[in-house]
């Protein structure tokens, strides 16, 4: 396709150059001119860290075609300061600890400022609505928030400019503001993530990915694909020369699929090609015949007789089943005045951290492979790399790129093989850069849980007796499932003291996407249903559901059931500490009141109910001036 | 992810249909842009390539805002940004401003246009049941042996079902047309999985006029979207309310009426719930930009989110 000419003013440099007539005005600073502060996250307008002013007004520069900017004067993150120094906004984030994983931050600085020169005098209200098409994964917002509103105070005078500075040490770092040592990096954008690497003679990767949950590879063909000009080569796994088969605990995975598809985003084969339009035009040109397999996307249909297998080694499809037994459960049941069971589940969860999984890998003269990317575990992914790759360790190398926010998602390996085959095959740099999509089908999840929770009490709240099955969907590779199943299980029956206890954790292979680390890493699919489950029972015993956890927590000393000795235990303090918080009125049976008649609901720490338009109270309505003050009071009612 | 060879962007009516005529089937007509390049990825419409991409946002005819006598032009590139900058509109097209707020976020709301949203024909497009509510029409251009050709389309009978409309290959929206509804207290409810940048899962457009003298409802004009193939008016309600008082009971009943309205074939139940207070809460919040409080418990009634 020919190429257009672009004129643009971008940071105050005027520029000309001919490009692709399809790019967005967001890949044009990136790729066209190297500034990388601003991110893609999404592509889709949806998260806004791609966020720069146009002629003044700011915009989802994923959604602009680079022609419609034509003549435009763009400013991107870089361009808010002087050389080495920062906007009073950015000098506020820092000061607020507003940056976490840092990917958003460059998006959410020129959202504010971009909310702040609209309105100098910006309320909350109104910077939240500013911040609106921006999303942060890591935060909660908060620091944001306050970020900004430091930042109004000190443009305002409200508040002295020493304000953005360090608070001074004063002998203990427990409760002090700690500025972070990368944050000014962070909101400036001048931090490169991995999607911000280049390299010269770099190529781009792109994946064929299965659009079957279960089949086998009858054929693949990608000779049509490997010849097609600008196509440097196209990797299988006929092209990795070690063992092909890793994990963390289990080694159930190919770097790519070796014969069979075990759900649908399963990398199949990767074209590494000049740019990546090149290469997904060769994805389209190779051809994969699949032979459907039964399928199964239940845990407990797929631990049944008959049901679709998906790994030789692990018929019954169980591929860890954690067992904790503690005392005797029957006769804890026996001896209790209420038994109570209920079935709880929980669902998949995508980490959706801002930044997609992306990778740069090369070689160094010497021959050792580098790959630079997010990982959240880098040696063990450099001891399993060598074991794919068939090298001597010290000539595989892992550099951890900054981690665009990770919650766990970047620590089961992926893609890291394919770009490190890609980079050895080609003798060049590759760069593999996901989508928001192909990181939502490919990547790990957390786990779903299916727990059958049943528990044995006293009429005066004693827990005598817990019983904790649980079932869990780790999708088609294990993964870090075994782990998650083993935090389950520690963890799960939650920080009472309970004589007898029964605790299973069973991991489960099925066609769906694999499920793997997450935040708290099983403890939280187990640990609600514990919680939510002691409500159950408070609400049977008639107890105040506060009590009831009181009369249980284990105290300093405890034991547990895993016969772990515990020095302090800090529950009764914590559980006092959020009942004040909440005020909760003790004795109050909360769970059967609802709606307006709860007395915890309204006060000054409580979550106001979602409202926009902040800024209409500004605009004048001339409706408002509609009858006299005496007609409007006739028709009051 | 969207590839072209060309992007065009004519600055006449002339030079667009010359385009359009050339290019056919083969080219994509884009104001903002918004929502085709979200389109062309995974999951949706995959990779997709045009010859051409003809961008009409710089035509002169397809913009602008301007009173003329009891109607008001909006010209196709109308922004929804708009809603809440221009004066025109905000005195005149009162739910504007109100749809706006609710409306994707700031910097979209400088980029999408009223013509992309309406001729999108989301079932869930928030400026259509706005736009409906002020009896709009539209003028559709076209181009014929080289005469522009304009012809008018009641916004009600122009979407026809999700993604549907009256538009025919080759035309144009020119602008959009509505009562001036000056004097009217305003409102737009809405509710999604979260505030901003949503679908809506349904959302109410309301506009009232008193009579002061009578002390009752003059003109109610209510529309809804998300909760069926087409945003829609709720007629019933309308007339309903027509010379009724104006209190608390009267407008419970009004909004009742509108349960039935729910076709969606997902969570019926939270929408039909949703859709009355909405409705009851919509013409509340209109009569108190009028100065007028209705006390009503559910009225104040906070919707949970979906």
């Amino acid at each position: 396709m020919p190429d257009i000419e672009i004129r643009l003013t971008v940071n105050g440099r005027k520029f000309a150059r001919r490009c692709a007539p399809h790019l967005r005005l967001l890949d044009f600073v990136r790729e066209e001119l190297h500034l990388t502060g601003n991110k893609e996250g999404c592509g889709a307008g949806e998260c806004g860290t791609c966020s720069m002013f146009v002629n003044g007004v700011l915009h989802k520069s994923c959604l602009l075609p680079v022609a419609k900017a034509q003549d435009a004067e763009i400013v991107t993150v870089e361009g808010l300061a002087r050389e080495d120094e920062l906007t009073i906004l950015q000098r506020a984030f820092h000061k607020a600890g507003a940056s976490q994983c840092g990917y958003c931050i460059p998006g959410m600085v020129m959202a504010a400022t971009a909310t702040l020169r609209r309105n100098p005098h910006a309320d909350l209200e109104e910077i939240k609505e500013g911040l609106g098409g921006n999303i942060c994964r890591c935060t909660g917002y908060q620091k944001i928030f306050a970020a900004v509103e430091l930042a109004r105070d000190v443009m305002n005078g409200a508040l002295p400019a020493t304000a953005l500075e360090e608070e001074t040490y004063r002998g203990s770092y427990i409760g002090a503001s700690v500025r972070r040592l990368d944050a000014p990096s962070k909101v400036s954008g001048a931090l490169r993530y991995a999607a911000d690497m280049t390299m010269p003679n770099m190529l781009h990767m792109q994946v064929l990915r299965s659009p079957m949950p279960h089949a086998r590879i009858a054929a693949l063909d990608v000779s049509e694909a490997a010849t097609m000009a600008g196509v440097e080569t196209v990797l299988t796994c006929n092209d990795v020369p070690g063992v092909d088969n890793y994990g963390v605990f289990i080694d159930d995975q190919p770097v790519m699929a070796r014969g069979v598809v075990r759900y649908v985003g399963e990398g199949i084969a990767a074209v590494v090609a000049e740019n990546p339009l090149i290469a997904r035009a060769a994805l389209a040109k190779i051809k994969v015949r699949f032979e459907e397999l039964p399928a199964v996307f239940d845990a407990e249909e797929a631990m049944q007789p008959g049901a679709p297998q998906l790994h030789d080694a692990y018929p019954g499809n169980v591929c860890k089943h954690t067992k904790i037994r503690k005392g005797d459960v029957e006769r804890g049941f026996a001896e209790s005045d209420l038994i109570v069971e209920e079935t709880y589940e929980t669902q998949a969860i995508e980490h959706a951290y801002l930044e997609p999984e992306a990778g740069l890998a090369y070689l160094d003269a010497d021959g050792t492979v580098t790959v630079q990317a997010p990982d959240q575990n880098i040696t063990h992914h450099r001891h399993m790399l060598a074991r794919i790759l068939n090298r001597p360790i010290n000539t595989v190398r892992l550099i951890m790129s900054p981690v665009g926010g990770g919650f766990g998602g970047k620590e089961d390996m992926l893609y890291q093989g394919m770009l490190a085959l890609a980079a050895i095959k080609t003798r060049r740099p590759v760069r593999y850069v996901f989508t928001r999509e192909e990181s939502f089908i490919a990547s790990a999840k957390r786990h779903p849980f299916r727990i059958r929770y049943r528990m044995g009490l006293r009429k005066d709240g004693r827990i005598l007796a817990t019983s904790m099955y649980m079932i869990a969907d780790g999708g088609a590779y294990a993964m870090s499932g075994p782990g998650v199943m083993n935090k389950a299980a520690i963890l799960g029956a939650g920080p009472y003291a309970i004589p007898n206890v029964r605790m299973d954790a069973i991991c489960v292979y099925t066609n769906n996407t694999p499920a793997g680390a997450m935040r708290s890493f099983g403890a939280f699919q187990s640990e609600f249903s514990t919680e939510a489950h002691l409500d159950l029972c408070a609400e049977k015993l008639g107890m105040d559901p506060i009590e009831l956890r009181r009369v249980n927590a284990m105290r300093d000393g405890a034991i547990t059931h895993t016969q772990a000795q515990l020095g302090s235990v800090s529950l009764l303090r914590t559980i006092e500490a959020a009942a004040q918080a909440a005020r909760w009125a003790p004795g109050e049976p909360h769970r059967q009141t609802r709606g307006e008649q709860r007395p915890d609901l309204g006060g000054n720490d409580t979550r106001k109910p979602c409202t926009l338009g902040a800024r209409l109270a500004r605009i004048t309505t001339p409706a408002n001036t509609v009858g006299s003050a005496s007609e409007r009071k006739a028709v009051q009612t | 992810m969207l590839t072209y060879d060309q992007y065009l962007t004519p600055r006449s009516l002339a030079e667009a249909f010359e385009a359009i005529g050339r290019f056919g089937a083969a080219a994509r007509v884009v104001a903002g842009a918004t929502d085709v390049l979200p389109w062309a990825r995974e999951g949706r419409a995959g990779d997709v390539h045009y010859a051409a991409v003809i961008d009409v946002s710089r035509i002169p005819e397809l913009c602008g805002v301007e009173l003329r006598g009891e109607r008001v032009r909006l010209g196709a590139n109308t922004t929804i940004a708009a809603f809440l900058a221009n004066p025109v509109l905000v005195e005149h097209a009162p739910v504007l401003k109100h749809c706006a707020v609710w409306f994707a976020d700031d910097q979209i709301r400088e980029q999408a246009t009223l013509a992309g949203n309406l001729v999108n024909a989301s079932p869930a497009a928030d400026a259509t049941p706005a736009m409906l509510a002020m009896n709009s029409v539209l003028t559709l251009y076209s181009s014929a042996n080289g005469q522009v050709r304009t012809r008018s389309v009641p916004l009600d009978e122009f979407v026809l079902g999700p993604g549907q409309t009256r538009l025919q290959p080759g035309e144009l929206v020119g602008s959009i047309e509505c009562d001036s509804m000056a004097g009217y207290g305003a409102a737009f409810e809405k509710v999604g999985h979260r505030r901003s940048l949503v679908i809506s899962t349904v959302c109410v457009a309301a506009l009232v006029r008193l009579d002061f003298a009578q002390r009752d409802f003059d003109d109610v004009r209510i529309a809804v979207a998300a909760v069926g193939p087409v945003p829609t008016r709720l007629t019933e309600c309308e007339a309903f309310l027509q010379g009724k008082p104006v209190q608390p009971d009267v407008i419970r009943g009004a909004a009742e009426l509108a349960a039935d309205r729910v076709q969606s074939r997902t969570r019926r139940e939270y929408r039909r719930e949703v859709l009355v207070n909405f409705v009851e809460r919509s013409i509340t919040d209109a009569l108190a930009e009028l100065g007028i409080s209705v006390s009503s418990a559910s009225a104040t009634k906070e919707v949970q989110h979906a």
